[in-house]
């Protein structure tokens, strides 16, 4: 005769079965807690009027002065452009765009003058722009190899498969390998000030701290540890195929040498689009007295070393000031004006609909 | 509507699920719809606001590393913030995941992009740098919360005007419930003077509303009593029971709530 018998629920709900021989087995019915039970407590959000309608008014009015304050420290700051490609036959350098060739030893100048109509005050900064760029091609992003740039012996000699072609040249490795080496900006610009009574003086411009502080102090760093004399270190190597000079004369000054040369930093964070513009130079403010560039006639002088003609790029100079948003970019202050407005507008006309057709909610047609 | 007493009132509410209301091609075209716009969002306003922008100390923000961080951090609002909108029961553990994930982001990315992991994984790790940089611009995150909001305002819009224009059976009893779940009247102070004949048998005096509940009202069933006090207190905390453990709840809590 079977002794099993079932026991009725007890106080926690645990079965408890009862086995021949008197021993009970425990059920594998989970614990009453509220966890396990699914009996937590809990917070139901529901959009009711009260809640939606509020929340459009407030972020309408919230965004719209937001979008004024950008818009207006857009327009405050000073920028000008020149692009001096040289396309049109009148441009100062049209002979220089024609008669490029990688061979040529001998620089092409062109001089560009052009007129402040505002006096900059504070710190400028001057960017190279140039267009239909594409250093978001993937293939052209992928070639180069991070542990050489960072100084690593072995990579140095041996440079990784991704910079290919790019990574040797009759027989020796390149440093620095890759095309996105291979392809940096080396025009150089000049800025002059035309005085009133015709002096040409020559703007100061600053060629450090142009590049992010951990490109320079992290991710670059010469090879050979701190050792002065990088010639010595980058024997063997030969330097990228369209360079003029080799990686180890880019500046005098030793801690703009090498690898860590800021304007070769800063042409290594490859752009995200077509269209972009990467610092050059700062034009440090002297005093709060004197601006830094007055009003009046500058002369742009180019030596004009990089072909953009052949895949109808565009080179551009542009001086510009600085703002907490960065540089003129009227989008955000206008974005957020128009959501601000038309997150207001819909409040607005939520406001009518739920006014109107709002009490369907109430309607009795649910049955108990 | 999750309350299980709730199911057991009303039937109705499996029948949604039974007309094939909440997965058919209309449905699927209109989430299409909203992802089609999400992307276009979410790649647009970045890349307008990233066009020939630079840091606040005239550097780099617009290259690829940055602008890629920045479409991933406003994906990543983007998608919390729906799932949000589409938990419809936030326990402690909902809470829990979702700040944690986005804390877990923020965490993994700043892990990621640090000194230490270039120096000891170099290829592997190319973004040194990206996050400290970009993410310390208020641009940015002018940015991260337009693209946020702009992809989010029409979801709310869009629900909420169903809801007052054709609201489901879940919205109407959604709303039925909040209706009734009003806050309890003010208990009035007793008067000073002792009640002599004591009904109810419970020592608390009570209010006007619930002393009739509590003894014995015309009409008392055992399953009315429930249901009633069960939607009273439940007003925006639902807790799910089995039904005898709520019955002797919903007695004492009602008592200790004077």
């Amino acid at each position: 005769m079977m002794a099993s018998s079932y026991n009725a629920k007890d106080e926690d709900g645990h079965i408890t079965v009862s086995g021949p021989g008197g021993s009970t087995l425990r059920s594998k019915k989970p614990e009453n807690t509220a966890f396990k039970q699914q009996r937590l407590p809990a917070w139901q959000p529901i959009l009711t009027a009260g809640t939606v309608l509020p929340a459009f008014f407030i972020i309408g009015l919230i965004f719209i002065p937001i979008g004024i304050g950008l818009y207006v420290t857009s327009n405050n700051i000073k920028e000008f452009e020149i692009d001096y490609t040289g396309v049109d036959m009148s441009s100062p350098c049209f002979n220089c765009s024609q008669n490029f060739s990688w061979n040529s030893t001998r620089p092409c100048t062109c001089t560009i003058p052009f007129y402040l109509e505002q006096p900059y005050e504070s710190n400028v900064f001057m960017y190279y722009g140039l267009s239909n760029f594409y250093q978001n091609h993937r293939r052209y992003v992928k070639s180069r190899d991070d542990s050489q740039l960072n100084g690593d012996m072995d990579s140095l000699m041996r440079p990784s498969k991704e910079c290919e072609p790019y990574a040797f040249h009759e027989n020796k490795p390149i440093a620095p390998c890759g095309a996105i080496a291979n392809s940096m900006f080396n025009d150089t610009l000049e800025l002059f000030y035309n005085d009133p009574n015709g002096t040409k003086i020559p703007i100061p411009l600053t060629t450090t701290g142009i590049a992010w502080w951990t490109d320079k102090h992290v991710k670059f760093r010469n090879p050979g540890g701190n050792n002065p004399n990088l010639t010595a270190v980058f024997q063997g190597t030969t330097k990228p195929v369209n360079w003029r000079r080799p990686v180890y004369e880019l500046d005098a000054d030793p801690e703009n040498d090498g690898f860590i040369n800021e304007d070769f930093i800063v042409w290594m964070r490859t752009a995200a689009l077509p269209t972009f513009r990467k610092l050059y130079r700062i034009i440090q403010k002297k005093n709060n007295i004197v601006p830094t560039l007055p009003r009046g006639n500058y002369t742009l002088e180019v030596v004009y070393n990089y072909p953009v003609r052949s895949f109808e790029g565009r080179k551009r100079m542009i001086l510009s000031t600085i703002s907490w948003m960065g540089g003129k970019n009227p989008f955000l202050g206008i974005a957020y004006i128009t959501v601000g407005s038309v997150c207001f507008f819909l409040g607005v006309v939520l406001l009518i609909i739920h006014h109107k057709y709002g009490n369907r909610n109430n309607s009795a047609d649910i049955s108990n | 509507v999750d309350c299980q007493s709730e199911s057991f009132r009303y039937p109705q509410l499996y029948s949604p699920g039974q007309q094939n209301l909440y997965f058919n091609k209309k449905v699927f075209v209109r989430c299409m719809m909203h992802s089609w716009y999400s992307s276009l969002i979410l790649f647009f306003i970045p890349w307008a606001a990233m066009h020939d922008t630079v840091r606040d100390d005239g550097k780099d923000i617009a290259d690829y590393q940055s602008f890629a961080l920045l479409a991933q951090t406003c994906l990543l609002v983007v998608v919390s913030v729906q799932l949000c909108l589409d938990t419809y029961y936030w326990t402690a553990v909902n809470q829990f995941f979702m700040w944690g994930s986005l804390a877990a982001y923020f965490a993994v990315s700043f892990t990621m992009y640090s000194n230490g992991m270039f120096l000891i994984f170099t290829s592997a790790f190319p973004f040194v740098g990206v996050a400290r940089n970009s993410l310390n611009q208020p641009n940015v995150w002018l940015t991260i919360f337009l693209a946020s909001l702009l992809c989010l305002l029409p979801v709310v819009a869009f629900r909420f005007i169903l809801i007052q224009l054709r609201p489901t059976i879940n919205d109407k009893l959604r709303h039925k419930v909040q209706m009734e779940a009003l806050p309890a009247p003010a208990p009035r102070r007793p008067p000073p003077r002792r009640i002599s004949t004591r009904r109810s048998g419970y020592a608390f005096s009570h209010a006007q509303g619930y002393g009739n509940l509590v003894t014995s009202p015309p009409g008392w069933s055992p399953g009315q009593t429930f249901t009633l006090k069960l939607s009273q207190y439940s007003n925006w905390w639902c807790f799910l029971a089995d039904e005898c453990r709520c019955h002797c709840e919903s007695v004492h809590m009602n008592i200790y709530r004077i």
